[in-house]
C-alpha cells in the first residue's frame, strides 16, 4: 500500500517520557519478538503450513502492537479514547508474511485528537521499528476517512481490508460499521476503476503473462496480488451467487493455489532476509528440493516444481481476468461498439449458431452443442479469422464440457484441414491462447505439452519455452498493424506471406526439442515433426517446408550477428541455403519473431534492421540470379528417380529432356508431384500443342500452361485472362533448353465466372488453347472487358518505376517494373515487351496489394538488350503504365 | 587505460572469444552505427529505396590495468581484421579513477 504523507509523526520530536521506563523494557521485547521469529521459521521449515505460519506471525505482530500501543499509553498517561489502531492491506487479512510491512492506521476521532497524539504515535512507531518490526503507519481522522482521495487509491483499497487491533473500540465500530460502507458505496465505480486501472498497470509491467522464468510470486500475473485483486473484485460489487460466480471446485483451486505461492513467499523472505518475492532459478531449485508447498516431500527437479507453480498461478490469474472481464467498470466507446458490431454482422447467422459477440468477445450461448469438439474447434477458428478472443466465460464453459465426462465428446480428432484454417488466419495468436489456456492445444498437439511451463535457464529468455513459442505467434498477427517502427519492414511480409499456417505450426513445433533429452534441441523437435506430421496427415511436401523452418530456424539470426550482411558471398551462401524467395519470407518472419519473443528488449532496431537488411539483399539476389543456375537433368539423379516414380512408365531420358534448362528456381519452388504432372502435360504437347491444368486455390486458382515458345506467348496468356475478368496476384515463365514453356499463373476470379458455373472451367481452357494457337482472335475478349473496368480509380497510387539491370545476368537484361496494379497490367507489359521484339527468359509476377511487382529476364535476339533498346522500352512503358 | 573498439557486428564473437582467452572478460558491449570511410549503400527493394547510410557497428568498450592494454589492442586488431574498409577503428585513453560500487573499491582492483 502507499501511505500518504505522515505530517503528524515528527521523529525529530523526543518523547517526553519514553519506553525505557515501562514495566516491559525494549531489552526485554526486543529479544523476545526475535525468539519468536525465529521458532516461527523452525517451525515452518520443519513443515508447518504457510497458512500456520502466517497466523503465527500475525498473532506476533498483533501482540506485540498491543502490548506497545497499550505501554505507550500508560507512559503518556493518555487514555484510548478517540484513538485506535487498524490492521490493514495483507496484514489486516492476517496475510502477513516474515519481512512484510505492518500496514497500520491511527484512526484519530478529531483534529484535536491527532494534535495530542503526535509524540505517542511517533514513539509507537519508533518501538515497533526498535524491535524488529517494519511499520508502514499512517494518520487519519475519520472525516479524512470518509474523503476518497483520488490520487491515493491504494489506502481505500487498504481500507478494505481493515482490522481493529487496539483502542478505542467505538471508534473503530463508528468507521467500520456507519462511515466506511456508506462512503465505500458512494465510491464503488471509482474503486472499481481503480482495481481495474492498477491491476491492468501491474499486469502490463511483467508483459501480461505469468509463464516467467523468475517469476515475482507477488506482483508477478498469477501471484498472490492477483487473488488479492480478485477478492476486492468480488467484495465490492457484492457478487451474487449465478452461473457467473465462483464454484466450489474453484474456491477449492484457488485455496490450494493461495497456499502454495504463500508458502513460496514465506521461504523466499526467510532465504533472503528481506522482503524480496522474485523467485530465481537457485531458490527455485532449492524450493524444488524440499518440495516447497507440494507436502509429500518428493524432490522435484526444479522445471517439475516450476510446472506446479504455474499450474497454481494460472488458477490465479484466470479467476482474476474473469473478473476483470465481468466487471469492466468503462462502457464501451461508440467506436468499440461499432467495431464489435462489424464483427458480429460478419457471422453467417444459420439454425446452428451457438455463439455470439458481447463486449468485443466470444461469448458461448448454446453450452450443449460444444460437447461436439468439432464445433468447439470451429468457435477457435472464427476467434483465428477475425481476431475476436474467447471470453474468460466461454472458456469456463468449454472448460467444463471437456472436464465432465456425462457429456461424451464426439469428433475429438482435429483435422489438418481444421487445423490449418486455424494457423493460416490473420490472428492465429487468439486462437492458439486460449487452446493452451484450455488444455486443447496440447490435446491436439501432444508434443506441445513437452514445453508446457518449461523453465529453461538462459539468461536471456524471459519467458518459459512455451510462452515464449505462442508470443512469436501473437507478434506476428500484431504485424498486421506493427505497434512501433521495428514491425514496420515486416508487415507486408506477413500480410503476403503465403502458406502461413505452415509457419504458425513451425513456430510452435520449433523449440518443442527443449522439452527432451537430446543434445540439440533442433533434432528435438524435428523428431515432434515428425509424429505431428503422422497423426495429423500433413502431406510430405507440407512437412518438408515445416521441416526446413524448424531446422533453419537459427540460420538467419546467427547470418546476421556473424557474418558480414554486406558481402555479396555471404548473401549468397544464404541464398543458397534457403532456396527460394517464399522460403526466404517465411523464415525472415519466423525469425522476426523469435528474436522478438525472447524479451521485451529483444529485438532492438538495429537487430531489426540488420534482419531487414539481409532479407532484401536475399531477396534481391534470388529475382536478379534465376538464370545463372540452370539444371543439367542428367546431374539430378535424385530427382529423376523420385519424378519416374510419379510419372509412370516414362523414360529417364523423356524426363530429363523435359527438365534440361529450366531455371534451378523451377525445382524449387515445385515439388516432385508437380514436376511429374508437368511432365505429363508435356508427353501430351504431341497431340495437343497447348497444355492447361486450372486448379481452385485457398485464395482463387492457378493455371499451368505448356507450350512451345513464341512470339508474344506471356502477353496473349495475360490477355485472355484479362479478358475472363482474372486478376493475376503471382506468376512464373520459365522455359527449358529445347523452347518449351512453362507458365505458371495464380490469379483471382475478379466476377466469381469460375465459381459460380464450374462448366465455365472448360469454356476458359479452350478460349485460351484457342486464343495462343491463333485459332480465335484475342481482342473481342478484350474489348467485353474493357467498358465492364473502365472509369475505375485505384484506392491506393503507386508511382511507376522502371530499372534495367545488365549485371545481374551473364546472358538477359533483367527489367524491373513497380506499379500500380490493374486487371490486364501483364497484358499491357507484355505486349509492350512483343512489339520491341524482347524475348521473356524468366518472369517473376508479384503483388503486393494494389503494387504490381515484376521482374523480367529479357533477351532480343538472343542477347541483353542494347542501351538504346532499353530506353525505347522505358519509353513506351511509361506511356503504357501511366 | 580505456579502450574504445568499433568492430564489424560479424567479428564481434570472434574478438569476445579471443578476449576471453588472454585473460579479459568484463566489457561492456552497444549495438551501434556509423561510419567513416565505408559509405553506406542503397538497397532497392519492390520500388523502394532502403539506403543505409550508417552501417551497422558494435562498439566494445573496456577499462584494463596498463600492463594488458597492449595485449588486449593487438588481440582486437588481429580478430576484428579482415582487411576491408570498415574494419573500425581502436580508441586508447587515460581513466583517472575506477571505483567498484559494492565494495567501494578503487584503482586496479577495482578492475
Amino acid at each position: 500500500m502507499t501511505t500518504a504523507p505522515r505530517p503528524s509523526l515528527n521523529p525529530g520530536i523526543p518523547p517526553a517520557k519514553n519506553m525505557q521506563d515501562s514495566p516491559t523494557p525494549l531489552s526485554v521485547l526486543g529479544p523476545q519478538a526475535d525468539a519468536q521469529r525465529q521458532r516461527i521459521r523452525q517451525q515452518f521449515e520443519a513443515g508447518t503450513s504457510a497458512r500456520e505460519t502466517l497466523r503465527a506471525q500475525c498473532e506476533l505482530a498483533d501482540s506485540n502492537v498491543q502490548q506497545i500501543f497499550g505501554e505507550v499509553l500508560r507512559v503518556h498517561n493518555r487514555e484510548p479514547q478517540g484513538l485506535c489502531l487498524l490492521a490493514l492491506g495483507g496484514y489486516g487479512r492476517r496475510m502477513l508474511f516474515p519481512y512484510s510491512d505492518l500496514d497500520i492506521l491511527f484512526l484519530l476521532g478529531n483534529e484535536k485528537v491527532e494534535q495530542e497524539s503526535r509524540p505517542l504515535i511517533s514513539e509507537f512507531s519508533r518501538t515497533l521499528w526498535d524491535i524488529g518490526f517494519r511499520v508502514s503507519s499512517a494518520g487519519r481522522t475519520l472525516e479524512e476517512c470518509r474523503r476518497i482521495e483520488e490520487d491515493n487509491a491504494e489506502f481505500h483499497l487498504a481500507l478494505l481490508d481493515r482490522r481493529f487491533l487496539a483502542g478505542d473500540a467505538a471508534l473503530f465500530e463508528k468507521l467500520d460499521t456507519k462511515v466506511l460502507p456508506a462512503s465505500e458505496k458512494q465510491a464503488r465505480p471509482f474503486l472499481l476503476a481503480q482495481i481495474h486501472r492498477l491491476t491492468r498497470e501491474r499486469l502490463t509491467r511483467y508483459g501480461n503473462t505469468i509463464f516467467h522464468l523468475e517469476p515475482n510470486v507477488k506482483e508477478s500475473p498469477g501471484g498472490l496480488r492477483d487473488y488479492q485483486a480478485t477478492i476486492w473484485l468480488r467484495e465490492i460489487v457484492e457478487e451474487k451467487k449465478g452461473i457467473r460466480n465462483i464454484t466450489a471446485a474453484e474456491e477449492e483451486l484457488s485455496a490450494a493455489a493461495v497456499d502454495f505461492l504463500s508458502a513460496i513467499r514465506c521461504f523466499l523472505h526467510y532465504s533472503n532476509g528481506r522482503n524480496d518475492n522474485t523467485l530465481t532459478y537457485e531458490l527455485q531449485a532449492a524450493a524444488a528440493a524440499r518440495a516447497l508447498g507440494v507436502g509429500d516431500g518428493v524432490t522435484r527437479t526444479p522445471a517439475e516444481w516450476m510446472r506446479q507453480y504455474f499450474r497454481h498461478a494460472r488458477t490465479l490469474n484466470r479467476q482474476l481476468l474473469r473478473h476483470l472481464e465481468q466487471k469492466s467498470p468503462v462502457s464501451l466507446t461508440l467506436r468499440q461498439r461499432l467495431f464489435n458490431a462489424a464483427r458480429a454482422a460478419k457471422f453467417e447467422p444459420g439454425n446452428d449458431r451457438f455463439f455470439m459477440v458481447r463486449d468485443g468477445m466470444l461469448e458461448v450461448v448454446d453450452q450443449p452443442v460444444l460437447s461436439d469438439r468439432a464445433v468447439t474447434y470451429s468457435l477457435f477458428a472464427e476467434a483465428a479469422r477475425t481476431g475476436t478472443p474467447l471470453s474468460r466465460e466461454a472458456e469456463r464453459c468449454i472448460g467444463y464440457i471437456l472436464t465432465h465426462p456425462e457429456l461424451p465428446p464426439k469428433n475429438t480428432e482435429i483435422s489438418w484441414a481444421m487445423l490449418r484454417e486455424i494457423l493460416g488466419s490473420d490472428y492465429p495468436g487468439v486462437a492458439l491462447r486460449s487452446m493452451q489456456r484450455l488444455g486443447l492445444l496440447v490435446e491436439i498437439l501432444p508434443e506441445f505439452g513437452m514445453i508446457d511451463s518449461l523453465v529453461v535457464r538462459d539468461f536471456y529468455h524471459r519467458y518459459t519455452v512455451d510462452e515464449h513459442s505462442l508470443r512469436t505467434i501473437e507478434h506476428l498477427q500484431e504485424l498486421a498493424e506493427p505497434p512501433d517502427e521495428r514491425g514496420a519492414h515486416f508487415a507486408p511480409l506477413w500480410k503476403t506471406a503465403e502458406r502461413r499456417d505452415l509457419l504458425i505450426l513451425s513456430l510452435l513445433l520449433h523449440d518443442v526439442g527443449k522439452g527432451m533429452a537430446v543434445e540439440n534441441h533442433v533434432t528435438g523437435s524435428l523428431a515432434a515433426l515428425d509424429s505431428a506430421a503422422q497423426r495429423l496427415k500433413i502431406s510430405p511436401e507440407e512437412k518438408e517446408e515445416v521441416r526446413f523452418l524448424i531446422e533453419h530456424h537459427l540460420d538467419m539470426s546467427a547470418t546476421v550477428q556473424r557474418r558480414d550482411i554486406f558481402d555479396p558471398a555471404t548473401v549468397s551462401a544464404f541464398a543458397q541455403s534457403v532456396t527460394t524467395l517464399e522460403k526466404l519470407q517465411r523464415l525472415c518472419l519466423l525469425t522476426y519473431a523469435d528474436i522478438h519473443s525472447v524479451n521485451p528488449e529483444a529485438l532492438t532496431p538495429w537487430k531489426a534492421e540488420m534482419l531487414w537488411q539481409l532479407f532484401v539483399a536475399t531477396s534481391n539476389h534470388f529475382s536478379r540470379t534465376v538464370d545463372r543456375d540452370r539444371l543439367h537433368a542428367h546431374d539430378e539423379v535424385s530427382l529423376l528417380g523420385r519424378v519416374k516414380a510419379l510419372a509412370g512408365e516414362a523414360s529417364t531420358e523423356a524426363i530429363e529432356r523435359f527438365l534440361e534448362g529450366f531455371p534451378r528456381r523451377y525445382l524449387a519452388v515445385h515439388s516432385a508431384a508437380e514436376i511429374a504432372a508437368h511432365f505429363a502435360l508435356y508427353r501430351k504437347l504431341g497431340t495437343d500443342p497447348v497444355q492447361t491444368e486450372l486448379l481452385a486455390t485457398r485464395h482463387g486458382f492457378s493455371l499451368t500452361l505448356l507450350t512451345a515458345d513464341r512470339p508474344a506467348l506471356f502477353a496473349t496468356i495475360s490477355g485472355v485472362l484479362a479478358g475472363w475478368g482474372m486478376n493475376i496476384n503471382k506468376a512464373d515463365a520459365f522455359a527449358n533448353a529445347a523452347g518449351v514453356v512453362l507458365d505458371t499463373f495464380h490469379f483471382a476470379d475478379l466476377h466469381r465466372t469460375l465459381e459460380l458455373n464450374p462448366s465455365e472451367a472448360e469454356r476458359f481452357r479452350k478460349s485460351l488453347a484457342d486464343v495462343v494457337n491463333g485459332k480465335a482472335p484475342l481482342e473481342p475478349l478484350l474489348k467485353s472487358r474493357e467498358s465492364a473496368s473502365r472509369g475505375r480509380t485505384p484506392k491506393v497510387t503507386v508511382e511507376t518505376r522502371i530499372n534495367f539491370d545488365d549485371a545481374s545476368s551473364a546472358h538477359s537484361t533483367l527489367l524491373e517494373i513497380v506499379t500500380q496494379d490493374h486487371p490486364g497490367l501483364l497484358y499491357d507489359i507484355g505486349s509492350a515487351l512483343a512489339r520491341l521484339a524482347c524475348n521473356i527468359e524468366v518472369a517473376l509476377i508479384d503483388t503486393e496489394g494494389h503494387k504490381a511487382i515484376d521482374v523480367f529476364y529479357l533477351t532480343a535476339q538472343g542477347k541483353k538488350l542494347t542501351t538504346q533498346k532499353q530506353e525505347l522500352l522505358r519509353e513506351v512503358l511509361q506511356g503504357t503504365l501511366v | 587505460m580505456k579502450i574504445e573498439a568499433i568492430i564489424q557486428p560479424s567479428r564481434f564473437e570472434s574478438v569476445k572469444d579471443a578476449l576471453r582467452e588472454i585473460g579479459i572478460e568484463g566489457m561492456t558491449v552497444t549495438e551501434a552505427r556509423g561510419h567513416g570511410r565505408q559509405k553506406g549503400h542503397t538497397e532497392v527493394y519492390r520500388g523502394r529505396e532502403y539506403t543505409v547510410d550508417l552501417l551497422p557497428k558494435i562498439k566494445l568498450e573496456m577499462v584494463l590495468p596498463d600492463a594488458l592494454v597492449n595485449r588486449a589492442v593487438d588481440t582486437i586488431m588481429k580478430t576484428a581484421k579482415t582487411g576491408k574498409i570498415g574494419d573500425g577503428k581502436i580508441f586508447l585513453s587515460r581513466v583517472e579513477e575506477a571505483i567498484r560500487i559494492r565494495n567501494e573499491e578503487r584503482g586496479e582492483n577495482a578492475l
